[in-house]
């Protein structure tokens, strides 16, 4: 009998050998020859046979006519559609409150002051201590304060001179 | 292509050439030419005569739609082969583990041949193997390799087809063709422990 050889990858022909005679197990006699038959008959029934797309753009193009419907329908319906979905986008405010956000938002109450009049009115001044009762004594600050980042102190030495 | 004898080296470019010019006898004589040796491919992978048939038609019907892509990147040989192989892979796992093995009887040519004289009879005829019982045997070890092994196997062990050539259709390196025939090998070894020489 064939010696099975283990480990070394040249132990493999025996086992070659036995594989090889997997060659002799053929079809029957003739089936050649009827395979190329075969595979005619299934090219011309495969192209009788419509396809699944076929069939469906067949069966739509049946039943369009069938529904007789106005080529100004279609029409209509297209006019129809763009209206409404103007009138949606102009009915969207324009400024919505995300959801996310609606919990912290808290309505303006309204004023209750008395209405201003032209009577009450007073003139306005833009200077910070501008207050009627109380005139300036010093110099007057005409803007806000402003906080300005203090360059360094320009200086040709070294700062890691030691 | 190859000078390999196991690779059918002729006119192919020239058949390609004319079935793409709308000849369609030209690919029926790619069919005659190459049926036989993907039958042997799909049979040995499927172990089923009607399922090798059907699949062989569908594999040469693909191929006869997709042959107008065929740039001769690669040979028509290893185009053909990597369409069956990847076919018959995916149609073994669709059918997963219904399994009606379908053998075709083995050429009565077999038992002259010399090894399978040795690996069944040994001269002693008590011991003697028929050739239905090794076909079992076979069968039933190629069977339970994996699919990639299984291919490597039919392809090199039974075709006959050069490492090189199996590695450009499976798209893989030749070190994992021969890695898969090593391990293929030692596999079906154990299966087949019975068939030891005394």
């Amino acid at each position: 009998m064939i010696l099975m050889e283990t480990g070394n990858g040249m132990g493999h022909e025996p086992m070659h050998k036995i594989i090889k005679l997997k060659r002799y197990e053929k079809p029957p006699e003739g089936y050649y020859e009827d395979f190329l038959r075969e595979f005619h008959r299934r090219q011309r029934a495969e192209m009788l046979a419509p396809s699944l797309s076929a069939m469906i753009m067949e069966r739509l193009s049946g039943l369009i006519p069938e529904l007789r419907v106005p080529a100004m329908a279609f029409a209509c319906v297209a006019a129809v559609a763009m209206i409404v979905s103007v009138a949606i986008i102009r009915d969207t405010p324009r400024q919505t409150i995300p959801h996310a956000y609606s919990v912290s938002y808290a309505q303006p109450r309204p004023y209750s002051q008395a209405p201003v009049t032209i009577q009450n009115m007073q003139p306005v001044s833009l200077r910070v201590d501008a207050d009627p009762q109380n005139q300036p004594q010093a110099a007057p600050i005409l803007f806000p304060p402003s906080y300005l980042l203090q360059a360094p102190l320009a200086t040709h030495e070294s700062p890691l001179s030691f | 292509m190859s000078s390999d004898p196991a690779i059918p080296s002729s006119n192919d470019k020239e058949l390609v050439a004319r079935t793409q010019g709308g000849d369609p006898g030209a690919f029926d004589e790619l069919i005659l030419k190459y049926t036989p040796r993907l039958y042997g491919l799909v049979y040995h992978m499927t172990s089923n005569h009607e399922d090798t048939n059907d699949l062989l038609q569908d594999i040469f019907s693909k191929a006869y739609r997709s042959i107008v892509n065929f740039r001769g990147n690669s040979s028509f040989y290893t185009w053909m082969h990597s369409i069956a192989v990847n076919m018959t892979i995916n149609f073994l796992k669709k059918r997963n583990r219904r399994q009606h093995p379908s053998l075709n009887d083995p050429d009565s040519n077999i038992e002259n041949d010399p090894d399978f004289i040795a690996a069944t009879s040994n001269g002693d005829p008590t011991k003697e193997v028929s050739i239905h019982e090794l076909q079992k045997k076979l069968n039933a070890s190629m069977q339970k390799l994996s699919h990639d092994h299984r291919i490597v196997v039919t392809m090199f062990d039974i075709q006959g087809i050069p490492h090189a050539e199996i590695a450009k259709i499976l798209k893989i390196s030749e070190g994992t063709v021969r890695s898969r025939l090593f391990y293929a090998h030692r596999q079906l070894q154990n299966s087949l422990h019975e068939f030891k020489r005394n």
